[in-house]
């Protein structure tokens, strides 16, 4: 139990009104009174074609923002006709080779209308200017795009994989971006620092807290670095956390992060601009929580996870659908984890209060406990060099493993309990029908992209990738000449390739 | 063996999805066994001549990107290619049953989906390299000794089976401790075994009462139902005899599970002497 004896001193400063400075109640005044979240479906799979529509069934469903999911190789920068793509095109998102895909994936989507989440991390410069110029197209000037790329690589090295180059040139493609946006895309959030595959690896809350600020404060630096301005660029970085299972340490997360990170950017690096000092985040239920035993239990586990993330104050959710941890989720299954957050938005009056839980003993000192325990890992990091040098070391990667060896063991032990899992089994489970993608996807891309080789101008290819290589070995900022290359249809690989020769490959520790 | 079985945890493909790669490697080295840890994005080729270079008893496959059909089974052939068709192949990540059934046609052992245990895996894995070499040893089932068929009403089965289809009753019991009358009726080389349950609390009458009369189990006559059950028991399925229990005709009888010998109650049988 809690009491007052349990709130720190000066609990009027720790807390702020919601929307003023440190953030811990919210980023807005009046949060969901006067708009709700973003509710946001990470929606992806197969050919664009098929991801098309999917995005405009969601649409018409009444989501209202899109969030594309890409296939491994277009993550990784290989064409869907790339060897090591062999049996990855179209299976986790859409595959996107070139431009001509992505003007199929936003085809009747107008690019004013929506704002386009897309996880994509190592070559975000590229597909970032396949969207630019699929606006173009549609006759929408840069200035009116609006969304956000994923565009954090330090979490891929630490947590999700999916790295093409090292730390250093990758470092250098996020401040390319992050001084283009400036100046072109003011709408566009470029970056989404993510805990969220953090989480995903299997790390604590506070781990998940501490290391996506540490993150954060890297790319804080190499900005500045960079010669930006911190007002500049901050107020269009995002952050994206996880939804996990323990209902009220997770509240708790978010208040904390908001106010660890208003002071960071304020105290340390001087920021005036308020919303320099908002954390603004998109939140996704936690995906490893989901079980393949008696799969429709996860709808109240992401209902759950999805009221936290409400009650801890998100700008944006995803609800996973209850079948993913056995395959791509079906459209039925995608429609129930939409209802389920217009279920709390519209109908459970959660929403109707501001930071309901504000001043409540509990909330507020577990607040403050986890606040303390991600400083204390901001400090070990620093120690060691910053996160780039914690990565470099394997130290993020070592401290997420052992939290989720511990997590295996103690569900073996049956100290946690997972329901379905490891008490209260049934036998003989009626396996649900799952979404398949089919495997002509992979063959029909190759047909597409030889297609396109065919009719391309193969001089203006060559041409822009010579000049995209000449900036590389240079200071200059890359975006102009990444977007040469894809407005002549230069592919994903091929831009990629430069790239990947002039900077080389990351090797992980 | 006289060295420490070796595994080699391998990630095929672009997935960077690799907690569940790590928490198997170190679970598995907790147990006892020697693990090699691939790190990401392998290919098949790379895969196997890791495999063989490490002369590895076992590779287990993690891929939760949904190319699992495509690279699981190419690890497979590559090795048989090779002449290598005794490392033992086992696979995991979110895959779908159906898949994984096929899977296990294309030459995986096993494979263990979200929710399995470290302790599943490793026995999995000691039994079957283990078993690999004595294999040979293990004569397999003689023949199907009898099937055992529920029965509602015994006069009107003994119709058909007796008087229609012809078969002889040769012998006819009750047993008590499982509340069940057993007829045996000579069908060729085997026999058909009606089961009539003396009591709605028998396992037959439960039987009936919740599937209605029908098959109930397939008997394999084996030399030592001990030695069955065990092996049986060693390979991870799930045994409803501990150990081997007196059943009809004086036999020797022992259950394994129907979730384990995928929805057919199967029986071990031994003949004794005293028959």
């Amino acid at each position: 139990m809690y009491h007052q004896s349990d709130l720190a001193d000066e609990l009027e400063s720790r807390l702020g009104e919601p929307g003023a400075y440190p953030f811990t109640r919210g980023v807005q005044s009046t949060m969901y009174r006067g708009r709700f979240w973003t509710m946001r479906q990470y929606a992806g799979f197969g050919s664009a074609k098929q991801t098309n529509e999917r995005f405009r069934y969601l649409l018409q469903q009444g989501q209202t923002g899109l969030s594309t999911a890409f296939d491994l190789p277009t993550q990784i920068g290989y064409d869907a006709d790339h060897p090591f793509a062999l049996g990855e095109v179209g299976k986790v998102g859409v595959s996107i080779s070139s431009l001509a895909d992505m003007e199929v994936l936003f085809d009747k989507i107008p690019l004013d209308q929506v704002s386009t989440s897309m996880t994509i991390n190592a070559p975000a410069a590229i597909l970032l200017a396949m969207y630019i110029v699929v606006g173009e197209k549609q006759g929408v000037s840069m200035d009116k795009l609006s969304g956000t790329i994923q565009n954090d690589i330090l979490k891929e090295y630490v947590a999700r994989g999916t790295y093409i180059f090292p730390p250093t040139p990758s470092m250098r493609l996020i401040t390319n971006i992050f001084e283009f946006c400036a100046k072109k895309l003011p709408k566009f959030n470029t970056i989404s620092i993510s805990g969220y595959h953090i989480r995903e690896a299997g790390s604590t809350a506070v781990q998940e807290v501490a290391f996506t600020l540490a993150n954060a404060r890297a790319y804080v630096n190499a900005a500045l670095s960079a010669g930006l301005h911190i007002d500049e660029f901050a107020p269009r970085l995002s952050f994206f956390f996880n939804a996990h299972n323990l209902f009220f340490e997770e509240i708790a997360k978010y208040r904390a992060a908001r106010r660890i990170w208003a002071r960071l950017m304020k105290e340390e690096y001087g920021a005036q601009n308020l919303k320099s000092l908002q954390l603004r985040f998109h939140t996704q239920t936690g995906g490893s929580t989901l079980t393949a035993q008696q799969p429709d239990n996860n709808i109240v586990r992401v209902t759950l996870q999805a009221l936290a993330a409400v009650l801890g104050g998100t700008q944006s959710l995803h609800t996973n659908s209850r079948d993913e941890a056995l395959a791509l989720p079906t459209e039925d299954s995608a429609r129930i984890a939409l209802r389920t957050q217009q279920i709390i938005a519209y109908e459970s009056g959660v929403a109707d209060t501001v930071d309901p839980l504000g001043g409540s003993y509990y909330m507020e000192s577990l607040t403050d406990t986890i606040e303390k325990q991600v400083l204390d890992y901001l400090r070990v990091i620093d120690e060691m060099g910053g996160a780039v040098s914690a990565i470099e070391q394997g130290y993020m990667q070592r401290e997420i493993h052992n939290a989720a060896y511990e997590t295996q063991r103690a569900i073996e032990r049956k100290d946690e309990i997972v329901v379905g899992v490891n008490a209260f089994t049934v036998e003989n489970e009626k396996v649900p029908e799952l979404l398949r993608v089919d495997e002509s996807i992979e063959r029909e891309a190759k047909e597409h992209l030889l297609h396109l080789k065919q009719q391309r101008d193969e001089h203006a290819v060559e041409s822009t990738l010579s000049a995209l290589r000449n900036a590389a070995k240079s200071d200059d900022n890359l975006m102009p000449y990444i977007l040469d290359a894809v407005r002549v249809y230069a592919t994903l690989g091929e831009i990629a390739n430069v790239l990947r020769e002039e900077f080389g490959e990351y090797q992980p520790v | 063996m006289n060295r420490p079985i070796r595994v080699l945890i391998a990630k095929p493909g672009l997935d960077g999805h690799d907690r569940g790669a790590l928490v198997v490697a170190q679970g598995l080295r907790d147990e006892g066994l020697e693990v090699i840890y691939t790190g990401l994005r392998q290919t098949v080729e790379q895969i196997i001549a890791t495999a063989i270079q490490e002369d590895v008893d076992c590779i287990g496959l993690s891929s939760l990107s949904g190319a699992h059909m495509t690279l699981f089974p190419a690890v497979v052939e590559g090795l048989q290619e090779r002449g290598i068709d005794d490392m033992l192949i086992i696979g995991g990540g979110v895959i779908p049953p159906e898949d994984v059934l096929e899977l296990k046609k294309r030459g995986l052992a096993e494979v263990f989906t979200p929710g399995s245990t470290i302790g599943e895996m490793a026995d999995f894995i000691r039994n079957n390299v283990l078993n690999k070499g004595e294999l040979s040893f293990f004569e397999p089932p003689s023949q199907v000794d009898h099937i055992g068929i529920a029965v509602a009403d015994l006069e009107q089965t003994l119709a058909f089976y007796r008087d229609h289809l012809g078969f002889s009753v040769v012998h006819e019991e009750d047993i008590p401790d499982q509340k069940v009358h057993a007829v045996f009726l000579q069908a060729g080389e085997l026999h058909i075994e009606l089961l009539l349950s003396t009591s709605d609390e028998g396992p037959i009458g439960k039987f009936v009462a919740s599937k209605g009369p029908g098959i109930h189990h397939i008997a394999y006559r084996v030399d030592d139902v001990a030695a069955w059950l065990e092996r049986s028991r060693l390979a991870g399925h799930r045994l409803i005899d501990e150990s081997p229990r007196p059943g009809g005709q004086n036999k020797w009888i022992g259950f394994i599970h129907p979730k384990s010998s995928h929805g057919v109650l199967t029986e071990y049988c031994q003949i004794t002497d005293k028959e």
